[in-house]
């Protein structure tokens, strides 16, 4: 009998064990057999080994679903009173640009998260990590329907909103790029990869403290629902965001060597995407006046302390390639935005030309920098001069891009200065990677990745046209409707200044 | 014709450049400057460097013994 005689009810901590360690003694099959390494993953060890697993939350069922139905009320709400078209339309065009960016890589990578989870929550090595990498589950079941619901009131006003939903579907060069790293992370890994990539790297160093800061940008914005939107997701990622330490101190414990390599790579990889969707975000389609911190700034501030003090408390080290980190600081995100808006058309989203004052706030962020990038602005701006408002191909890229055989996004890291590329010779086959980390990831596994052709090789093997406008339309899935521009069709008020005025500013 | 991932000193992004194997050296740092023109100027000479090492721009592909995929860069200023 459970209750007490006198009040019937145990308190919550006397009965949530029973509830979420649920742990028996197997009788008619192995351990190994049950959790079988290539699911649960290495280090193999003894359940007794993982008895002491334990997270924070400790969220019991019906805590789960209260919670879950207020923060649904929540977000209802919030949609009800700004969430329509209207709403939207009265937000800076350069920040609902950013929101395509964000809206399109969400969803379905979110749907790939509850693969994951569910993995964890049959895999996972105890059964409290197991009953949280369920609640996890239905998060990110969660996840994937919110950007999908509120996007989608906003197509019949700009199909590029669309790809809210059709972007993971496309071989759409970042779609390729953002499904390798999906499909890896959260689709092909064990439990424990997943546990510590996911929950630890990803979530609790990157993606939850990104929707603190775009959240806390959306405010500034005033996009209420955004605002509301990453803000929900938020507070389900920190809750299951803790499934990651408690995964990553069992196997520093029994393989220290292991446990640094999951970090060293998978930071790389997430660090990769993050300077791309926030990274444009924060230093160059929220409005001037709307920015807070630079992209810099804010990985210092929330990612770099959290991190390295997490590497502390595990007895882990920096990343080998962490000078290379740091350059990327100052360089990568700027590389890749450059690039992306001469080649704007492959991509669903548009982009804004930052003008003389951006350039100076972007020159006082990135003093080291910046010198090198100005004169690539100023020399777009020119041509946008001597343009017609609106003629986007006048001032548009029509060579063929080349990409990391790794990431699979363009071959922007390093500097301006000396592109941090390099080839491989491997399997009779050539590769190029973006970066030395890059490159050492594929090394440490490369049956794991050589089979997979970038954009370039594709065309190469006749795979996709050559013709960049071909390969937009037939291979990217892009429309005039839908393929990037300019925002403002190079229609700035800075730029019908006087040429005099721009070169003093600038 | 010989694919080639070119890098041009300046440039945000490496690019992929279809060279011949007759093309001259300076043919193909002209190709690739051509192709980043709208983010960096065509100004002044260049050296390309392949393997790390300068080339004569006098030279061809074949010469200078580029195989498909390779990387090449092209660098301002004479050569030394």
């Amino acid at each position: 009998m459970l209750g007490s005689p006198r009040t019937g009810v145990l308190k919550r901590d006397d009965w949530l064990d029973l509830a979420r360690k649920l742990d028996w003694d197997l009788s008619y099959v192995s351990e190994k057999d049950a959790f079988p390494e290539i699911q649960s993953g290495r280090p193999w060890l003894p359940h007794a080994e993982w008895a002491g697993w334990d997270e924070p939350f400790r969220t019991s069922y019906p805590e789960y679903v209260a919670g879950q139905h207020a923060k649904e009320a929540s977000v209802a709400a919030v949609r009800e009173a700004v969430g329509r078209v209207e709403d939207y339309q009265r937000l800076p065009q350069g920040w609902l640009e950013g929101l395509k960016l964000h809206a399109a890589t969400l969803p379905l990578a979110e749907f790939a998260a509850v693969v994951g989870n569910l993995r964890a929550a049959r895999f996972g090595r105890d059964s409290a990590w197991r009953s949280a990498a369920l609640l996890g589950a239905l998060d990110e079941m969660r996840h994937a329907q919110i950007p999908l619901l509120l996007m989608h009131d906003l197509v019949r006003w700009d199909p590029q909103f669309d790809w809210t939903h059709k972007f993971f579907h496309t071989n759409n060069w970042v779609a390729i790029a953002a499904r390798h790293l999906a499909d890896e992370l959260l689709l092909a890994s064990d439990a424990i990869e997943f546990a510590i990539a996911t929950n630890f790297v990803f979530e609790t160093g990157f993606t939850n403290v990104q929707f603190v800061g775009m959240s806390a940008l959306a405010h500034g914005v005033g996009d209420k629902m955004f605002e509301k939107m990453v803000g929900s997701i938020q507070s389900d990622e920190a809750r299951h965001a803790q499934i990651g330490a408690p995964v990553l101190a069992t196997v520093v414990k029994h393989d220290r060597a292991y446990a640094q390599h999951l970090l060293d790579k998978w930071f790389w990889r997430s660090w990769l995407l993050f300077a791309v969707v926030t990274g444009f975000a924060m230093d160059y389609l929220t409005p001037l006046e709307h920015r807070t911190s630079s992209f810099k700034e804010f990985m210092h501030e929330w990612v770099l302390d959290q991190f390295l003090r997490s590497l502390d408390e595990f007895g882990l080290q920096r990343p080998w390639y962490w000078d290379i980190f740091l350059e990327g600081l100052d360089n990568y995100h700027h590389m890749v935005y450059a690039s992306a808006y001469s080649y704007r058309a492959s991509v669903w989203f548009n982009f804004v030309v930052p003008g003389p004052q951006e350039r100076a706030w972007l020159r006082e962020k990135y003093p080291a920098s910046w010198p090198d990038f100005d004169p690539i602005w100023q020399r777009i701006t020119d041509r946008w001069r001597a343009s017609d408002p609106g003629n986007d191909f006048a001032v548009h890229g029509t060579a063929i891009v080349s990409f990391c055989d790794l990431c699979q996004l363009v071959l922007s890291n390093g500097t301006p200065r000396a592109n941090a590329a390099s080839t491989l010779d491997h399997g009779g086959r050539r590769y190029v990677f973006c970066s030395r980390p890059c490159r050492w990831i594929f090394e440490q596994e490369p049956e794991r990745y050589a089979g997979h052709k970038d954009v370039v090789k594709r065309v190469l093997a006749g795979e996709a046209p050559a013709n960049l406008v071909a390969l937009v339309q037939r291979y990217f899935g892009l429309d005039y409707d839908t393929w990037g521009k300019d925002a403002f069709g190079g229609d700035y008020p800075w730029l019908a200044r006087s040429a005099r005025s721009d070169k003093r500013e600038a | 014709m010989i694919p080639l991932y070119g890098f041009l000193e300046g440039d945000t992004i490496g690019l992929l450049i279809l060279a011949q194997a007759d093309d001259s050296i300076a043919e193909v740092a002209r190709k690739l400057q051509t192709a980043a023109r709208l983010r960096v100027a065509i100004e002044g000479p260049v050296t390309v460097l392949y393997d790390g090492k300068p080339v004569d721009p006098l030279s061809t592909v074949a010469d200078a013994g580029m195989q498909p995929l390779a990387r090449f860069d092209v660098r301002r200023g004479p050569r030394a």
